[in-house]
């Protein structure tokens, strides 16, 4: 048996209807009002740090007056290295479920086991990063400790931005491929990929932001100290990144001007991270005008 | 190609036409490098369950490279009291603490989340729409290190300044209002899909039937979406249980958070434990895993909470699946 509604327009369900609506319009206005209060606290507490010998000293242990030169280097340095381990991964991932599992039993599992290590806590990460490649392997808190469990981190959001993208280009484009006698990899490689290649360079951009925000991974893998050289490309050393030394000075306690320190910190990511929003909306928008279907869907 | 024959379409992706061995082969190993891809996210699925399982099981059972004694089951899973340096590893307080500071957070995002994304479907204009999605889009990348930052630096002195509590009035509360504003965004993007999705004929024959807008959406739009919308809270759920740094920059970190309150003879016992500081799963790992030696008792039951966590993750997502089945009918 199925319910049968009626609505009754009284007064009072009137006076409701304005009322609710009144509290939606509050409701989402508010969440505006925390992001600017949010960006607005972080920036103008950072602002009186943020000078260039903040951003170019290197920093102090014990006194005030340290810099960020170091883990600005690591930060990106992490990004770069954990995005080339895990795009081939996450491409050859994607591509594998756009274009190859066929809808069934296999998709299935895959897309469970993708959302699930998306799901995944970092610090759950974190500490599968600390068991094989600082311990196991011997790698201790280094670098390459850093970037291989960063990875694990950035393959299932990869993956996911393929799989949408290759889905959205039109089937008529593979036919006429397949058609003029392609075979399917030269299909994929030359056509597909080219085709969907906006859409997961915007998905790149989000996942570097990402992996440069992160920080419970980082803590447990690439450690808490940054190298005395400038720049150390070395996998082998610790590198301690931006967003961790925001944490570590904060909660170890030892300097003096730690709050300082960590106020600058924070203005600067938080102002790269609104540089790479910024860069992403372009992006998008070059893409919508051209296929008329952008990526922010959701 | 010979008129008539079957063109060679991308439900086989057989190329009729002779390709050259080069081609034939490539496109083989092609195949088998995606797949091999593939079949590494599902080897790190079970492969970090397998290893934080060996690290997380020793301490129940005697494994070599273990230095201490071996714990039982109870000792650690129905005991509250967690003092390692004298021999007790309750975690009870952790589970507690984690399950507690999610379900605050949970109660003031779900609501919100879901009411935005009505907003953001049903009934805000196309700028105000644009505008959500940018402001959505940003709250979720912003690093959780920042969110704990902002915690500490603006949010902790606020409160301690009023009548709600003494300083530092770090704990749950304030634990749970940034978690809460840290997965509003899952929430509201994925609610707002589950309103778009719905047919409009819902709407329409809601309103033809003499409802107002708001009388539309709570008593037809809200039911019909139901299941998604719990997707979308489990998610959220998912998120929250897992964070880590931003929680353990204000909870203040107190794993007696249990013995303390149960001494306490404060008149108002539930504000006064919204602002004692307290501990969880995830803020008790970053705050003792890097100082405890490997293979003791310690260091293993931390792994133990570490794979309890994975653990839930894994339920948590089957259960959007369950909640998934029964929803397109």
């Amino acid at each position: 048996m199925t319910p049968v509604l009626t609505f009754r327009r009284s007064r009072t369900s009137k006076f409701v209807d304005r009322l609710m609506r009144g509290v939606l319009w509050g409701l989402a206005i508010l969440f505006v009002l925390v992001l600017v209060v949010f960006v607005g606290a972080i920036l103008k507490q950072g602002w009186p740090v943020l000078n260039l010998g903040f951003l170019t000293k290197m920093p102090e242990t014990l006194d005030a007056g340290g810099g960020i030169k170091p883990q600005i280097f690591n930060s990106l340095y992490l990004v770069v290295l954990s995005l080339g381990l895990s795009l081939p991964v996450g491409l050859g991932a994607g591509v594998y479920m756009a274009e190859y599992a066929g809808k069934g039993r296999m998709l299935n599992f895959l897309r469970l086991c993708i959302e699930t290590l998306a799901a995944t806590p970092s610090i759950v990460l974190a500490l599968f990063g600390m068991i094989v490649f600082v311990q196991a392997m011997g790698w201790s808190f280094s670098i390459r400790s850093g970037a291989l469990t960063l990875a694990l981190l950035n393959i299932p959001v990869i993956t996911r931005v393929t799989e949408v993208s290759l889905l959205a280009v039109p089937r008529e484009l593979k036919e006429a491929s397949y058609g003029l006698g392609a075979t399917k990899l030269q299909t994929i490689l030359k056509v597909t990929l080219p085709y969907a290649a906006t859409g997961i360079l915007t998905g790149l951009v989000l996942t570097a932001g990402r992996a440069f925000g992160e920080s419970a991974i980082l803590v447990f893998t690439a450690g808490t100290n940054a190298s005395a050289h400038f720049p150390d490309f070395r996998l082998t050393v610790p590198g301690e990144t931006l967003s961790v030394h925001l944490w570590y000075v904060t909660s170890d306690g030892t300097l003096p001007d730690a709050r300082e320190i960590a106020a600058g910190t924070a203005a600067v990511v938080i102002l790269v991270l609104l540089t790479l929003n910024l860069l992403v909306r372009l992006v998008d928008r070059a893409i919508r005008r051209r296929t008329r279907s952008g990526l922010f869907s959701t | 190609m010979e008129a008539g024959q079957e063109p060679p379409f991308a439900a086989t992706g057989a190329p009729v036409l002779q390709h050259s061995r080069f081609h034939r082969l490539s496109d083989r190993w092609a195949h088998l490098a995606f797949l091999a891809c593939s079949l590494l996210v599902v080897g790190l699925i079970g492969g970090i369950l397998f290893f934080l399982a060996s690290r997380g099981l020793a301490a129940f059972w005697p494994v070599a490279g273990n230095t201490g004694r071996t714990l039982s089951l109870s000792e650690v899973f129905l005991s509250t009291d967690w003092a390692p340096s004298s021999d007790h590893f309750g975690i009870v307080p952790f589970i507690a603490g984690s399950l507690g500071v999610t379900g605050l957070a949970l109660l003031i995002a779900a609501p919100a989340g879901i009411l935005t994304g009505v907003f953001i479907a049903k009934l805000a204009p196309t700028w105000m729409r644009n505008l959500m999605r940018q402001v959505m889009d940003l709250l979720v990348g912003i690093p959780s290190v920042v969110y704990g930052i902002f915690g500490l630096t603006v949010v902790l002195p606020f409160v301690s300044g009023t009548w709600l509590a003494e300083a530092p009035a770090s704990g749950f509360a304030v634990a749970a209002l940034i978690l809460a504003v840290m997965i509003v965004p899952t929430i509201v993007s994925l609610s707002t899909d589950a309103f778009e999705s719905l047919p409009t004929s819902l709407d329409e024959g809601a309103q033809a039937l003499g409802s107002s807008r708001w009388q539309a959406i709570w008593h037809v739009l809200i039911p019909a979406a139901r299941p998604r919308l719990l997707t979308a809270a489990v998610l959220g759920l998912g998120r929250a249980i897992g964070e880590a740094m931003a929680v353990q920059m204000v909870i203040g970190n107190n794993p007696q958070w249990m013995a303390l309150m149960r001494e306490s003879t404060d008149r108002a016992p539930f504000l006064r434990a919204l602002f004692t500081p307290a501990a969880t799963l995830t803020t008790e790992l970053v705050q003792e895993l890097p100082n405890t030696p490997a293979g003791s008792p310690w260091n293993n039951v931390l792994f133990a909470m570490g794979l309890l966590l994975y653990l839930l993750t894994m339920v948590l997502i089957l259960a959007t699946r369950r909640l998934g089945r029964g929803k397109e009918a």
